[in-house]
């Protein structure tokens, strides 16, 4: 038997080691695999994000912290160091110094592509021991790290070169909660405080903090509930909350959040419900009446019924911030459309196709409710940790295409307990001895006895085992062959859909090669090559951050939204006519706009397809001046040729998106290749704009915004004076005379 | 021999500069060089203030007001021609392109030579409006020149012009005695839109006096085209770039004839009696309206502007790119005017100051700037104030445009940051704090004492029913 | 400009009595002023004017009246048509003036008639907003050296009616001195009155020598103490004293440090602590096993 040469190495002491060192070198191999699958493209985004981990590098912590970035949001400005979470960059910038101090000179910007799959690696590393904590086997847990490693619903957001706040918040997120289930286990004030200090690590890194601060409160609340309140629960989630809100308080941008918005209140909450259940517990252990007991019973639900009704009174009152609109949105998805139009413009924010699921998760997703089930079984308090998340992730992915990403950790762990279940069930070599006649007849016995009593008794004596090579076989050989799908289900898809950056599009010609549509670098490049340093760009906050990282150059909004009002004047400017946004762009000292038009090439994700959002914002804080309802036709139409909307033919937007289009066609066949409609003749005018720069491929098209004129007509007269018409000498005075004064 | 050369350059380039504060080149179109004598001393007056002068026909090839893209001169003068159109290197498009590269225009019209229709439309693009008849003419009943105009009274007879408002410096009052009179035979009418602030009326007509067209034989005029004070003689124009476009309603107004003329006043509106015979002011007042034109006069020159800030302890640095809310800060700004030669210190007319923005969309402070110094050239204006408590980019603007003035647009673009997490006041020095500060302390003190005990205290035996809490 | 031309026409009062006799004049002249499309009708006004006395009173010209003038000029004497026949209305806030030429008509036996029909429809939009009567003055002139004849002869009364909305004028654009501004800062915070937070200071450093003294009545001592120095003296000294230290750097922290020399200097006495702390804490454990404590 080959078995004896190997059984040395797995039996005893030795068997440890050996155990030990196959899994660490498992462990590696997943962490490389799980970095190597997302190196397919390189392309750095955000650049903002980039951006300000080389101003911490070359400026240090403290100037870092201050910062106050005169280069976006012109004129307002941003108070960068108040407004972001630190903890990307200074992880970056962290890595960098510790390299530079062991004498590796290695360029910033590396550390920032390689970031996020380095830390995929951890991630799973974080998944392995999260899992490891709900399942005897330890096949769990590598199969967990294994699938966290390559789920493309992480990697989505993981890929070299992604540079988010989403790169290291994963990790953090996972290996938050191992340390809180540990934490949870030995009832150790050690592990809460470590779980404390990640916890404070994760809300420095990203705003999906919240959904820790409110899992760990709710899986507290289930335990509760369910009558498991334990000194163990007591210290470790005391330990978490205090020293996790402190720390939490020390990012500038959290600030008094934690106990002033109702998004922590239900920490604070459970906080208060653990010391009144302590209290009691206290109480009741010296006094052991039953009387006494239900009074206190009582007491504890009176106490709670107040503090939820203060915390009512005190959201209404406005102590207590209410609910922010992102979290309405949460529950339902409509709200943000009517009143945060902003938040639902963003692709990201839009609820999920069930498709996705699918893509992201592949095999993991039909695994998941049966890992859940597992949970269901054993329901320890881990468990019962896997449960809550389980149901709370499952919905918000649901809302939000973004939060798939906090699904897939625990879709990931529950796919691996099923899975090794399965396996550990199916792989065992040595078949179980068959069972003696007689305790077969027992069996056989008991379980007609069983049927009688109880219809589930058979589940109280589970199975020992499979007996037949083939039925072992064919299990595990499907599985395998599942798995292998997996893989390369996960391989494709990264290679095709998230490796793709968004400033470089591909396109296949007509014989299958590859096209690269490099429009964006194109204008970019002309940007920061032909305009002042200080050119002020106007542009929809979308390209904010890569005008400003890839152009240099300072824009009006960009993609951090955190001024609705400010981008909704740019919108404004968008949506409206030329007489009305020439004032705003001269005040806001607006020397170019860029817009995108995918209307040549038949990029859907232009300018024309997102405007209504644009004229939708506007119209929240200007809604006499700017209507939704005009940009379509009677007929409810939203229409860009002959047939569109007056409103829409003089917004600046069309006008700029339409220029000169015409003239790339003969006449009678002007087209626009995304709305797939024929477009009129006559192009529009521009008399505030000239045209500065259009792409290659018309993708991205840049005006320069003219100065006032130098004789002081209004810039429709200059611009039919320069186009050869002469002034109409009569001009018929309309209204009363006026005469002129000095 | 090299030096003699270089000195002789120098010395004509300090000629040159003397003359005016945009450079000497002169183009004068007129149709026929034969008339040019007709404008000598006009012409012999600036030619003494050192333009060198180019006389070229509307139809000559040199006529170009662009040479490869450049500006070939930097004054043009242009006198009525008689031809019905100016020609193709001076259409009204070329014009205002010379306009907007910086030149100055001075257009002379008139009754009796129709004006070109390319001039026409270029004075409607600037909102001149001159009567569609073009032999219209002024005439004025009560001030016209009993000696040269006793019958057809179409010379007027106008005073010094006032200033236009009384904050407004009149370049044009000659030595402000009063009493003297421009004479203005047969000028064409000129009437301005209400709308464009770069238009200013230099001179108009009397109350009385009014437009009308002599081919129009009726005995009574029932709809001139336009009348008294609406009615402006000579229309000046300033662009945004300073260019200056100036139209004189009577080229006959330049003539040698008129500088030397003796007039006599008619009767007036008031009544007043018919003085004696006295010489125009025509030279003088040409040579005031031509000076502004080509700017020898009410040039304003911007020179060092400086802003610092102004706390005590800092050091002082000057043009910051950044600073912080609720930071003291100086500003100063250096301004010169050019009088005829030379550049002399600045100082606004009375009613008028000198006022500095600090603006972030709108501004947010607009103060008046006070003389702190004055050079031998220039005047040191300065302001020192608090900076707004609202972060972002703003500028320091000082806009001082005003009428017969070139513009003064300055913008200094600076960073206005929020407070370091360093620069708030200490905890400490807050009141509010002290509780606070004195609960960490009392939990420090605490906390060492726990320390002390847990490690070296004794238990004591228990004393009734409660136990030592140490007992654990 | 509007001083200067103001003057002159208050003199042409008493000059134009001087030369009424030669020169140009006007006979029988009748102003008067009827509602639209009520010609004539009861109530309307109707004066006759004099050459060289303005009216007394101001002529009143509602929303919707015409106002008429009829005269006949005469030159030295003799009906004629002159050349110049205007009527100069003046605004005397602003001294802007508008000038309606007089229609002119050719009657019989050399006599001329002149009629002017002026509602507020023809005046321009600066004079239908001034706050006083606009000075109507009347111009009569021609060719030739005959003298023009200008006096002031009534003052023009503006009604507008206050259920119609008043046209609007929007001062143009002109260059000029503009009004100050000055930043208004907001309120500083302030902190609540002194003696409170002294009060609830106080309070709160009470609570230590209650602390204290509730321990000492609770029975704490430091009998240990040699005990314990002498079971394990590097350790036990070390353990308070990093403690201490630990407090120290947190207040040099709070006072002037940055994170950055604090965060070393804490690295080692945390370490310290560490150390010291486990062999110190396990004397204290050996002492509680022993039944000492």
């Amino acid at each position: 038997m080959t078995d004896s040469i190997v059984e040395p190495f797995l039996k005893g002491n030795t068997g440890r080691n050996t155990r030990g060192i196959l899994r660490l070198s498992i462990l590696c191999l997943i962490a490389a695999a799980a970095i190597a699958s997302r190196l397919f493209s390189v392309i750095l985004d955000p650049w903002f994000n980039f951006r300000a981990t080389k101003y911490l590098v070359a400026n240090g912590f403290y100037d870092f912290w201050d910062w106050f970035d005169d280069r976006t949001w012109h004129p307002l400005g941003r108070v960068t160091g108040g407004t972001l979470y630190p903890g990307l960059m200074v992880t970056s910038g962290a890595i960098y110094h510790a390299l530079r101090a062991l004498t590796i000179p290695v360029d910033i910007r590396n550390i920032c592509v390689l970031l996020a799959p380095g830390f995929s690696g951890l991630t799973a590393f974080a998944t392995y021991l999260f899992t490891n904590e709900m399942s005897t086997s330890p096949s769990a847990g590598l199969l967990a790290a294994a699938f966290m490693g390559i789920a493309p619903g992480y990697i989505s957001r993981s890929v070299a070169g992604s540079y988010d706040n989403e790169a290291i918040a994963i990790f953090l997120l996972v290996f938050t909660f191992y340390l809180w289930i540990k934490a949870l286990k030995l009832g150790s004030a050690m592990w809460g405080a470590l779980c404390a200090l990640f916890y404070g690590y994760m809300v420095s890194a990203w705003g999906g903090y919240v959904f820790i601060t409110n899992l760990i409160p709710l899986h507290v609340f289930v335990l509760v509930c369910m009558g498991r309140f334990s000194p163990r629960l007591y210290v470790s989630y005391c330990t978490w909350y205090s020293l996790g809100t402190l720390a939490s308080m020390q990012i500038p941008f959290v600030g008094f959040l934690p106990i002033r918005s109702s998004e922590h209140m239900s920490a604070l909450g459970v906080f208060g419900l653990l010391q009144l259940i302590g209290f009691v517990e206290f109480v009741r252990s010296g006094v052991p009446s039953k009387q006494f007991t239900t009074l206190l019973r009582g007491f504890v639900l009176a106490v709670f019924t107040i503090a939820f009704g203060g915390l009512v009174l005190l959201t209404v009152s406005g102590v207590i911030a209410p609910w922010t609109g992102r979290f309405y949105s949460l529950w339902d998805t409509g709200y943000a459309k009517i009143h945060i139009p902003i938040i639902a413009s963003v692709s990201e924010h839009q609820p999920t196709a069930w498709p996705a699921f699918f893509f992201d998760l592949n095999l993991l997703i039909w695994l998941f409710p049966a890992g859940v089930y597992l949970c269901f079984l054993k329901l320890a308090d881990e468990q019962v940790f896997v449960v809550v998340y389980a149901i709370l992730a499952s919905y918000f992915s649901g809302v939000m295409v973004r939060l798939m990403l906090t699904l897939t950790p625990i879709v990931c762990v529950a796919a691996a307990l099923v899975l090794s279940h399965l396996l550990d069930t199916y792989l065992t070599m040595t078949s179980p001895d068959a069972p003696a006649e007689g305790a077969s007849d027992a069996t056989n016995g008991a379980a007609k006895k069983a049927i009688k009593q109880d219809g589930l008794r058979s589940m109280r004596s589970p199975l020992v085992g499979i007996y037949t090579t083939f039925s072992k076989g064919s299990v595990v050989s499907a599985l395998t062959a599942y798995l292998l799908l997996f893989v390369l289900h996960c391989t494709w898809v990264t290679s095709n859909a998230y490796s793709s950056p968004s400033v470089v599009l591909a396109s296949r010609m007509p014989d299958g090669s590859q096209h690269i549509i490099d429009d964006y670098r194109e204008a970019y490049q002309w940007l920061r090559q032909n305009t002042k340093t200080d050119a002020k760009i106007m542009s929809w906050w979308d390209y904010g951050y890569q005008i400003g990282g890839m152009a240099d150059r300072p824009t009006l909004v960009d993609n951090n939204t955190w001024n609705n009002t400010h981008i909704a004047t740019v919108g404004k400017a968008m949506s409206s006519s030329e007489e009305v946004s020439y004032p705003i762009m001269r005040q806001h000292e607006v020397d170019y706009v860029l817009v995108v038009f995918g209307g040549l090439l038949g990029y859907s994700g232009d300018d024309i397809n997102k405007f209504l959002w644009m004229v939708r914002i506007a119209e929240g804080i200007w809604p006499d001046e700017v209507k939704e309802r005009d940009f379509f036709t009677e007929r409810g139409e939203y229409r860009v040729d002959g047939g569109a909307t007056e409103t829409m033919k003089n917004s600046l937007m069309y006008k700029m998106s339409y220029y000169n289009y015409h003239t790339m066609f003969p006449a009678g066949q002007c087209q626009d290749r995304v709305r797939g409609v024929k477009m009129p003749d006559q192009g529009p005018v521009l008399n505030t704009l000239d045209e500065a720069f259009t792409s290659e491929n018309w993708i991205i098209r840049i005006y320069k915004v003219k100065d006032l004129d130098n004789v002081g007509r209004n810039h429709t007269a200059a611009a039919s004076f320069e186009r050869g018409n002469k002034k109409k000498k009569t001009t018929k005075r309309r209204g009363p005379k006026v005469l002129r004064v000095e | 021999m090299r030096w003699i050369l270089s000195f002789l350059l120098l010395a004509f380039l300090a000629t040159v500069q003397a003359v005016s504060s945009a450079g000497y080149k002169l183009l004068v179109v007129l149709e026929e060089l034969a008339d040019k004598s007709k404008y000598s001393k006009y012409l012999g007056d600036l030619e003494a203030r050192g333009f060198s002068i180019s006389y070229e026909s509307p139809k000559s090839d040199k006529v170009a007001l662009f040479t490869l893209g450049e500006r070939a001169w930097d004054h043009v003068l242009i006198l009525p021609p008689k031809a019905k159109g100016l020609g193709p290197l001076l259409t009204p498009k070329l014009l205002l392109d010379f306009i907007n590269a910086g030149g100055n225009i001075l257009v002379a019209l008139s009754a009796s030579q129709p004006t070109p229709s390319g001039l026409i439309s270029l004075l409607l693009e600037l909102d001149i409006h001159i009567p569609t008849d073009r032999s219209a003419l002024v005439i004025d009943h009560f001030n016209y020149d009993t000696l040269s105009a006793a019958e057809k009274h179409d010379v007027v007879l106008v005073p010094r012009p006032d200033a236009i408002r009384p904050d407004v410096k009149n370049f044009f009052k000659g030595d402000g005695k009063g009493g003297e009179a421009i004479a203005f035979p047969r000028p064409v009418a000129q009437t301005l839109g209400n709308a464009s602030p770069l238009l200013t009326p230099l001179i108009r007509a009397p109350r009385s006096a009014y437009s009308y067209s002599p081919k129009d034989d009726v005995d009574s005029v029932e709809d001139p085209f336009a009348v008294g004070q609406q009615l402006s003689l000579i229309t000046t124009m300033q662009a945004r770039n300073s260019a200056r476009f100036t139209v004189v309603g009577s080229s006959e107004l330049l003539e040698d004839t008129w500088f030397d003329a003796k007039v006599k006043r008619s009767v007036g509106m008031n009544g007043a009696p018919a003085g004696n015979e006295f010489k125009t002011s025509n030279q003088a007042f040409a040579k005031e309206v031509t000076g502004w034109t080509f700017k020898e006069t009410g040039v304003l020159k911007v020179g060092q502007i400086e802003h610092h800030l102004n706390e005590t302890g800092s050091e002082i640095v000057s043009n910051p790119k950044i600073y912080r809310v609720k930071n003291n800060v100086s500003y100063s700004i250096e301004l010169s005017e050019y009088s005829w030669d030379k550049w002399i210190p600045f100082t606004p007319p009375t009613g008028d100051i000198v006022q500095l923005e600090f603006s972030m969309l709108s501004p947010f402070h607009r103060l008046p700037l006070k003389v702190a110094e004055t050079t031998l050239t220039s005047t040191i204006y300065t302001t020192s104030f608090k900076l707004p408590d609202q972060h972002g980019i703003f500028n320091f603007k000082v806009n001082y445009k005003r009428p017969f003035y070139t513009n003064v647009e300055e913008k200094n673009t600076v960073t206005v940051r929020h407070f370091a997490h360093d620069e708030w006041p200490r905890s400490w020095v807050i009141t509010g704090a002290w509780p606070w500060i004195a609960g960490i302390g009392a939990t420090v003190t605490g906390w060492v004492a726990f320390v002390g005990l847990w490690l070296w205290s004794k238990p004591v035996p228990l004393k009734g029913a409660k136990g030592g809490k140490k007992n654990l | 400009m509007r001083f200067s031309s103001l003057l002159p026409s208050a003199l042409v009062l008493g000059a134009g009595i001087a030369e009424a006799a030669s020169g140009w004049n006007f006979d029988e002249a009748i102003i008067s002023v009827s509602a639209k499309g009520a010609a004539g009708a009861a109530g309307a006004f109707k004066d006759k004017l004099s050459d060289h006395v303005p009216l007394s009173k101001p002529v009143t010209l509602g929303q919707t009246e015409t106002l008429k003038i009829i005269l006949t000029a005469t030159e030295n004497g003799e009906p004629k048509r002159p050349h110049q026949a205007f009527l100069l209305l003046r605004d005397q806030d602003t001294g802007l003036e508008e000038t309606f030429p007089l229609q002119t008509k050719e009657s019989g036996k050399g006599k001329v008639d002149f009629a002017t029909l002026k509602s507020q429809k023809d005046l321009p939009i600066q004079l239908l907003t001034s706050s006083q009567p606009l000075r109507a003055t009347l111009l009569l002139a021609s060719f030739g050296s005959t003298q023009a004849f200008a006096n002031h002869v009534f003052n023009l009364d503006i009604q507008t009616d206050p259920n119609v909305a008043k046209p609007k004028y929007e001062k143009p654009l002109r260059y000029g001195q503009l009004g100050e501004i000055n930043h208004i800062f907001k309120a500083d915070p302030k902190s609540g009155p002194v003696i409170i937070s002294l009060l609830f200071t106080v309070a709160v450093v009470a609570a230590v020598p209650i602390l204290f003294g509730s321990w000492v009545l609770l029975g704490a001592n430091l009998s240990h103490l040699p005990k314990a120095t002498a079971a394990a003296p590097v350790s036990h000294s070390l353990f308070f004293s990093s403690i201490l230290g630990m407090e120290g750097i947190f207040f040099l922290y709070y006072y002037n440090w940055s994170l950055f020399e604090m965060l070393p200097v804490a690295g080692v006495i945390g370490l310290v602590t560490f150390l010291s702390g486990s062999k110190a804490l396990s004397e204290v454990q050996s002492r509680r096993l022993a039944g000492e404590r």
